[in-house]
């Protein structure tokens, strides 16, 4: 028999190829440009999100609502429906880091592929069961392992932070040896970047992200063949599709190299045991075939046997399992009372509400442009985990932007012009008087003040007396807090010179979007914001 | 006017009466500030310079220029907050046209950086004219003597240290410590490090750096004031349109005259008046030539 490996699948490979590659550019080039644009408004930088059913189909049970952004949803699930898993092959982001490390783990001799046969594939449908019954209870846990969430959340909060580093290393490197001519156009680029540098969360985030990418040493495409939930999602879609593997038995020398090399354990042979749920279209198997066996003709009509080996005992255990973890999520004292430090950026939904809706993606915590953003560890109990909130300390609500309410892809801050943020109030200001400069030592200082960007100033300066710790009566003039006028931005935070644990600070306190986490009885009825 | 600055011209001029002795008979002699008033932010920042003698006079052919604006906060021109970015864009203009080979705008705000630079229309109006308008630079940060009586060092960037010449070009504003932010305040925007303790000997510090950086001309945006919640205002109301600029060598004579506007008595600045006991400007508005004009 003739042996020969097929020239039309290895064009089609080099065309998946450069497909992954077109989208993991735009995936990255869309995040990039999150960022302060030189105006106030932005546009469809998340739009990556609204392409993804299972953050459609989650959010939308979680918060029993619908949401027109998600049309484009509604395309993905019938090009699955007509195609199959391409999106898993051919466009997600995600799966070609994961198929790159693959590649470089076999290269390596990292990974050796082998013929396994386990039921391991199975466990990403459990996971999507566990999503999808949670979010029946308005528990929307999809951010936590979307693909899409975890690579933006990954790399805004982890993986650029540490490029930045890196590279402001070189630049400073640059700036020692004295290369100004090279160093200050580099400089200025990296600053236009925006990155915002710092994260509370980066080591854990960073590492999460490293374990998952370190995974395809053991298996190839691990994450997309065991745990993925949106390709399980759409692998629950594919079984009609037209695109059907089929091996010319013929042709066939039953070499196993294809089942050996599949990337997801789609097992092409024999053939009546390739799954179309599981297969990603990579073709692999068709370049691969020494004798040019496989091939994907037109074929619609649902496969032969049901491929997707859930059993039905487990399947109801874990919805039990679900339906009894739910409530865990919400034992936390956080549901019943506001946290102190859990002030959210402006346009959070109530808190209820904005759990429900909130995907942890991280799309805010990069437009940021002052870096306050930082995602939430346990603030806001478990299920609020890596969702946003800001840390004073770190950065503050910059008065005259609104662009986290722009980028957020399921409108869990909802959309706010600038005017309209303005009026928003995220918190409180409180002056700590045995910490600030004027209240304990009677020396001059207004830096608070200075900052506040309201207008009039929600900080006042009084004349006081204080007396110094020498006895000596001092008269200056020393910050206070008109609560009615605070936003509760943070900047006076943010700018107080009493470094390590500022003399003025945020609390969640008088935010607009709660009823109940209120300072002052409200005698004039329904002034509570603009919610 | 600095005494050696001083004695130079005493000696120049002697020689060009010397030379020629007909000079005297014209004249013109240049004014110590010139207070421009008028429509356009641009003609009369012209105007004002065109009064102290040109461009020329205090850049020369070859010059690397840094022109420093307060581009402090995320602020719209007509707020008032940051300075006017047609006086900029005039200024620089002005620098290449005296032959000026590179000239930069920068500020270190307090707000981000890239969106102070944009929204205040100063990086877009000064790239128009020809400037670059680097973004602060943290790897650009030294720790220099800054030989103050007070303030003894601090970091401050490169490109203040390592041009030509500085021309300061403050906006008029409210400031509710050193009660107005001018000129000589403008400098807490050449530094790095911990800025804010310096707010502790507020008074102090602002005159120690006003005697560090040596700008040839300082230059007052009074074309639209601040007077009052300052130092970024926010309201429209907190602006007033005085459509003034004031020009000068002396820096502590056109913050004198920024006081003036503000109906402040040099006695109300206490930087000011520590300035003038230090001999670092003149004060006193009856010992200055003033040559006003308006177009």
């Amino acid at each position: 028999m003739k042996k020969e490996r097929s020239k039309k699948y290895r064009v089609i490979q080099i065309l998946r190829i450069i497909s992954q590659s077109l989208f993991f550019i735009l995936f990255f080039y869309l995040m990039l440009q999150t960022h302060f644009p030189g105006k106030d408004y932005i546009r469809n930088v998340e739009i990556f999100f609204h392409f993804d059913p299972l953050i459609a189909l989650t959010t939308i049970i979680a918060a029993r609502a619908v949401f027109a952004s998600f049309v484009f949803a509604a395309f993905t699930v019938i090009l699955t429906f007509v195609f199959g898993r391409f999106a898993c092959g051919w466009v997600c982001p995600l799966g070609s880091i994961h198929q790159f490390f693959s590649f470089i783990f076999k290269k390596s001799k990292l990974l050796k592929p082998k013929k396994i046969k386990n039921k391991l594939p199975t466990l990403k449908y459990y996971i999507l069961i566990l999503i999808l019954v949670g979010a029946v209870f308005s528990l929307n846990l999809v951010g936590i392992m979307d693909p899409f969430s975890l690579l933006y959340r990954s790399f805004a909060v982890a993986v650029f932070p540490a490029l930045n580093h890196a590279f402001s290393n070189i630049i400073g490197l640059m700036y020692q040896a004295e290369f100004y001519s090279v160093a200050d156009p580099i400089a200025q680029f990296s600053t236009t970047l925006n990155i915002n540098p710092v994260f509370a969360q980066a080591f854990f985030i960073g590492s999460l992200f490293l374990a998952v990418v370190l995974l395809n040493a053991y298996r190839e495409r691990f994450w997309c063949r065991y745990l993925c939930p949106l390709g399980a999602l759409l692998g629950l879609f594919s079984r009609w599709n037209i695109l059907k593997l089929t091996i010319d038995p013929k042709k066939c020398i039953e070499c196993n190299l294809c089942t050996i090399h599949c990337e997801t354990q789609a097992n092409p042979f024999p053939n009546d045991e390739w799954k179309s749920s599981e297969c990603i279209y990579c073709f692999t198997c068709s370049a691969i075939c020494p004798t040019n066996a496989i091939q994907f003709p037109l074929r619609p009509g649902p496969e032969k046997i049901e491929k997707i080996d859930l059993s039905r005992r487990k399947l109801i255990l874990t919805s039990l399992v679900s339906v009894v973890a739910a409530p865990f999520f919400r034992l936390s004292p956080k549901s019943a009372r506001a946290s102190e430090k859990l002030i959210r950026p402006p346009g959070a939904l109530p808190e209820k509400q904005f759990l429900e809706k909130c995907v942890k993606c991280g799309e805010c915590m990069k437009v940021c442009p002052t870096n306050a953003i930082q995602p939430v560890l346990t603030e806001a109990g478990p299920e609020g985990l890596w969702t946003p909130m800001l840390v004073p300390e770190i950065g503050y609500c910059e008065y005259y932007c609104s662009l986290c309410t722009q980028v957020c892809p399921t409108g869990a801050l909802k959309e706010l012009t600038v005017p309209e943020k303005t009026q928003v109030k995220i918190g409180t200001s409180w002056i700590n008087k045995n910490r600030c400069i004027p209240w304990k030592f009677g020396d001059p200082c207004i830096v608070c003040e200075e900052h506040c960007p309201v207008s009039p100033k929600a900080i006042k300066l009084i004349k006081t007396e204080v007396k110094t710790p020498e006895g000596e009566i001092k008269t200056p003039l020393a910050p206070v807090i008109d609560t009615e006028l605070c936003i509760g931005c943070g900047i006076c935070e943010n700018k107080c010179p009493v470094v390590d644990k500022p003399a003025i600070y945020v609390t969640s306190v008088g935010e607009s979007r709660s009823d109940k986490n209120q300072l002052k009885l409200d005698l004039i009825s329904g002034s509570g914001g603009i919610y | 006017m600095k005494r050696r600055d001083f004695i130079k011209n005493m000696a120049a001029g002697s020689i060009l009466l010397n030379l020629n002795p007909g000079l005297f008979a014209q004249e013109k002699t240049i004014p110590d500030l010139a207070v421009v008033q008028g429509e356009s932010p641009s003609q009369i920042t012209r105007e004002a310079i065109s009064a102290l003698g040109g461009m020329s006079r205090f850049i020369s052919k070859g010059d690397e220029v840094l022109v420093k604006p307060n581009i402090g906060w995320d602020r719209t021109p007509e707020q008032a907050a940051c300075t006017n970015p047609e006086i900029i864009k005039t200024l620089v203009e002005l620098c290449f046209e005296a032959g000026a080979k590179k000239v930069k705008v920068m500020d270190h705000p307090c707000n981000p950086a890239q969106r102070t630079y944009v929204r205040s229309g100063i990086a877009e109006a000064a790239k128009n004219a020809g400037a670059d308008v680097p973004f602060p630079n943290e790897h650009k940060l030294k720790k220099v003597p800054l030989h103050g009586q007070h303030l003894k060092e601090w970091e401050v960037y490169r490109d203040f240290l390592e041009t030509d010449k500085i021309i300061n070009v403050p906006i008029t504003k409210h400031h509710s410590l050193s009660r107005l932010t001018l000129g000589m305040k403008n400098w807490l925007g050449a530094l790095g490090g911990n800025r804010n303790q310096l707010h502790q000997s507020l008074d102090y510090a602002i005159v120690d750096l006003a005697a560090f950086f040596k700008p040839v001309l300082s230059f007052l945006d009074a074309y639209r004031i601040l007077y009052r919640n300052g130092p970024q205002g926010g309201r429209l109301s907190d602006v007033r349109l005085h459509k003034t600029v004031v020009a000068g060598v002396d820096y502590v004579a056109v913050d004198r005259m920024g006081a003036q506007f503000m109906d402040m008595s040099q006695e109300e600045l206490i930087y000011l008046k520590i300035a003038n006991e230090r001999g670092l400007g003149e004060v006193d508005l009856e010992k200055l030539k003033i040559e006003k004009r308006k177009i």
